[in-house]
């Protein structure tokens, strides 16, 4: 587990196959490997009316780490994060009286995950409520957990092959967390603000 | 008894019966009987039978069943009418009465029937034959009673001695401590498997539970008088137990390394087969019972590597053969396992030759570790940590989800060693720890200059060790010590270097012999520059890796130059990694800038310009003074600073 970045990369009038395989020609051709898919899905509850002030959590699943469960409970004030295993799927089906899902806002980036050395590259293709809404490519670098050592090496390698998209800057996220130690969670909230974005916006016209 | 008798009367109450006692109190009396029911009542009380029986004793079969018969019939309707079984009984005396009357009537008559006194048979008695009769019956009752006395004797007796042999009982209580029995109808049956321990093993391990035979008991020493002096406990136990043949004898699993049919290991223990093998009948019933459990357990090691060495993928393929297992654990040095069983009677003819027969007591126990682990593992099983939760993941996975575990270390997770993989790094470890004392020692012994002393740690696991070198010289510890650290792993070796390089090696034990020469090498050059500060001297530089001069066998020859406090001599080092005598690979070479003497030849024609420095000459170390390099290097030091 290392320091993970989340990119959104810029579609411009293209379709989303064209997209990931213009970029997956760029990644090979850096000599990266295919290894298998991924997939990360986000599916958000809402608290009914009768328990008082409304309440939000989202319930996501990451392909890289299969036998856990992360959630995110908005109060409003602070967002709580949560990683459980298996079982809190079915505790979310118990409490469908109190927090019921917005089928239509179910998002979820999928694609190839190629290794190139101690990177590993994930190319996915953003859908919410199966529609095409963007690409986001998530870049890890393994052997580091502290964004700040590794940020330059980082920003070097994404422009290498997203080109001038990256800015220079690392991503708002980790303004604050540089010198933290980087955990799962921490690329689960990254997903989860795209994906609230993507939501938002109107279907693949997102710049 | 009859004056002590007193008449009693019993008769009903005046009162009626109370029938019900309203809410008020008042208590409902059952009307009395009338006259014909209390009849009725009591003449249902007559019991007929009981008179009939006595007077129609001797009357034929054949009128009793008849009667039988029409009682059976009336008795169908005897609940018509309370009178009913009355009325039978007084017809059927009746008709007696009329029988008996007609038989007296005929008799009088005297012409049909006449009845004769019967003469009464006297008993002629014999009183010889009664005298015999009572005698045998007397021998009869007396041979009872001394029957009777002789059991009670014997028992009596056989508590005795139970004071000093247990008795049957005893010894069923005491090996129902240790072992599982149950009786099945009327024989005892034992169970010796570890199957309630954990294991899967099919074969099962049944014994019977017999108690001995007397004959048996006979020949035993009669109640020896000191309990604690016996020490040939021969059959005085008072039980037997039957052990399925499969299971006698004496069983072990024997491990073997071997190199290319030379054998690497030297130890030549005589195994626990020789020993106690002797009669099945002489051993106690314990070292019976431990004896066949241990013939099950090492048959059920066995075949469980069996069955893993077919499977198991390796790139060398292991073999099984008969009761053998081989399995290439470095190139060139395979692992024997094979199951040695000895069925008792025929003493076996195990060691062809003891030299062959060298067997690793540790890897053995290891192996018998690894599968008393496999056992526990099967019945102990990690509680759920919600109650609710599912049953069977290990600790690791149930936390694998809270902790997000990625993908690599699940798999990681699920991936278990087979215990012939287990036993095979085992046994790799074992070889790699051996070639590394080997290399260490030999060279320890090879070099005395720099001494070279190895600290085996003394905890180490299974399959990692690690040993600590000190290089220094002897006298001079304290100015110089190049410290390395050596892990032994399963295949390769890890050397932490000085400098906190980390070097990997092979299983090859040329390479860190390689390795420690270099190290000696470079300990040599940077203890003269050492001991050169401390001399006052100035280490003017130094190469580990020199470029110049002949190719070397064994990496790069290193060199330092010194100059005195003065300035006005130099010594130049130059080490050359020499497997054959550290000491010929030193070539030490002396400057001397403006010298002593000076002769103006056409070149050099003023005395100034020696100061440019001068022609090295060589020293012939091995004619100087001093017990190793470095003494005879502080020597050569303190001899140029003091001549000036």
């Amino acid at each position: 587990m290392g320091v993970t970045i989340l990119h959104q990369f810029p579609v411009e009038n293209r379709t989303g196959p064209a997209v990931i395989e213009l970029l997956t020609k760029r990644i090979a051709a850096l000599g990266a490997v295919q290894h298998g898919q991924f997939l990360v899905d986000c599916e958000t509850y809402s608290s009914v009316p009768q328990l008082g002030h409304q309440r939000t959590v989202h319930v996501l699943h990451n392909s890289e780490q299969p036998a856990t469960v992360f959630s995110l409970l908005e109060t409003g004030t602070k967002t709580i994060p949560l990683a459980t295993d298996g079982l809190f799927d079915l505790l979310m089906m118990k409490m469908s009286s109190f927090y019921t899902s917005k089928k239509q806002t179910k998002a979820e980036s999928k694609g190839p995950r190629f290794e190139i050395g101690d990177f590993c590259v994930k190319l996915g293709t953003v859908t919410v409520s199966s529609n095409f809404k963007g690409i986001l490519v998530e870049v890890e670098y393994r052997p580091c957990i502290v964004p700040q050592m590794c940020w330059e090496l980082m920003k070097e390698f994404l422009q290498g092959f997203l080109g001038s998209s990256v800015l220079s800057n690392p991503p708002v996220y980790f303004q604050n967390k540089m010198n933290d130690v980087y955990t799962p969670i921490d690329t689960i909230h990254q997903y989860l603000e795209h994906f609230t974005i993507f939501r938002k916006s109107p279907a693949g016209i997102r710049t | 008894m009859s004056f002590s008798s007193v008449n009693i009367s019993v008769e009903a109450p005046i009162e009626n019966q109370i029938q019900e006692i309203t809410y008020d109190g008042t208590e409902i009396y059952q009307p009395p009987l009338s006259l014909s029911e209390s009849l009725a009542k009591y003449a249902q009380k007559i019991d007929f039978s009981k008179t009939a029986d006595t007077d129609i004793k001797k009357e034929p079969d054949l009128s009793e069943d008849a009667k039988s018969d029409s009682d059976s019939k009336d008795a169908f309707q005897s609940s018509l009418w309370p009178w009913d079984s009355v009325r039978n009984k007084l017809r059927d005396a009746f008709q007696e009465v009329c029988v008996l009357a007609d038989v007296l009537a005929v008799a009088k008559e005297k012409r049909y029937m006449v009845l004769d006194p019967v003469q009464q048979e006297t008993q002629e008695t014999k009183p010889m034959v009664q005298i015999y009769a009572r005698k045998i019956a007397l021998t009869g009752a007396a041979k009872v009673l001394v029957t009777g006395a002789e059991r009670l004797k014997s028992s009596q007796t056989e508590l005795a001695r139970n004071r000093t042999t247990p008795g049957f009982h005893i010894e069923l209580l005491r090996l129902r401590q240790n072992w599982r029995l149950k009786k099945v109808s009327n024989t005892i049956i034992g169970d010796l498997s570890y199957r309630t321990a954990g294991s899967k093993y099919l074969q099962s391990g049944t014994f019977e539970v017999t108690k001995a035979e007397d004959d048996d008991k006979t020949n035993s020493p009669p109640s020896s008088p000191l309990p604690g002096s016996n020490p040939t406990p021969k059959t005085n136990s008072a039980l037997r137990v039957q052990i399925p043949s499969e299971l006698q004898g004496v069983a072990y699993i024997e491990v073997m390394c071997q190199k290319d049919q030379e054998d690497l290991c030297s130890i030549n223990v005589n195994l626990l087969g020789s020993g106690p093998t002797a009669s099945n009948t002489d051993m106690h019933w314990q070292q019976k019972l431990e004896a066949a459990q241990n013939v099950l357990f090492c048959k059920e090691l066995f075949n469980q590597l069996a069955k893993e060495a077919v499977q198991l993928q390796a790139p060398i393929p292991h073999m099984v053969v008969g009761n053998q297992i081989m399995a290439t654990v470095l190139p060139g040095i395979q692992l024997i396992i094979g199951l040695c069983h000895s069925a008792n009677g025929e003493k076996k003819q195990e060691k062809p030759a003891p030299s062959k027969s060298d067997h690793d007591h540790v890897l053995e126990h290891s192996l018998h570790q690894l599968l008393r682990e496999v056992h526990h593992k099967n019945t102990h099983h990690p509680f759920p940590h919600p109650a609710t939760g599912p049953l069977g993941p290990s600790k690791k996975r149930m936390l694998a989800g809270p902790m997000a575990a990625d993908r690599h270390e699940l798999l990681e997770m699920t991936r278990t060693d087979t215990l012939l993989e287990q036993i095979v790094k085992q046994a790799q470890h074992f070889i790699m720890r051996m070639r590394t004392e080997y290399v260490l020692d030999t060279i320890a012994k090879e070099v005395k200059d720099p001494l070279i002393c190895s600290h085996w740690n003394t905890l180490n696991s299974p399959t990692q060790s690690c040993v600590k070198i000190n290089i220094s010289t002897h006298g001079y510890d304290a100015v110089c010590r190049t410290p390395l650290v050596i892990h032994v792993g399963e295949k390769s070796l890890k050397c932490i270097c000085r400098d906190g390089k980390v070097m990997n090696m092979s299983y090859e034990p040329q390479e860190l012999r390689d390795l420690i020469f270099c190290h000696i090498n470079q300990h040599q050059i940077l203890a003269v520059q050492a001991l050169a500060r401390t001399m006052g001297w100035q280490a003017l530089g130094n190469s580990n890796h020199l470029g110049t001069g002949p190719v070397e066998l064994l990496g790069n020859a290193s060199s330092c130059l010194l100059v005195s406090p003065t300035g006005d001599r130099i010594i130049a080092v130059k080490c050359e990694p020499n497997q054959t005598g550290i000491q010929a690979g030193i070539q030490v070479s002396v400057a001397h800038s403006p010298r002593t003497d000076f002769f103006p030849s056409r070149l050099v024609t003023e005395r100034k310009w020696e100061h440019l420095g001068g022609q090295f000459r060589d020293v012939r170390l091995d004619k100087m003074e001093g017990r190793n390099f470095l003494h005879k290097m502080e020597l050569l030091m303190a001899s140029l600073t003091s001549n000036l």
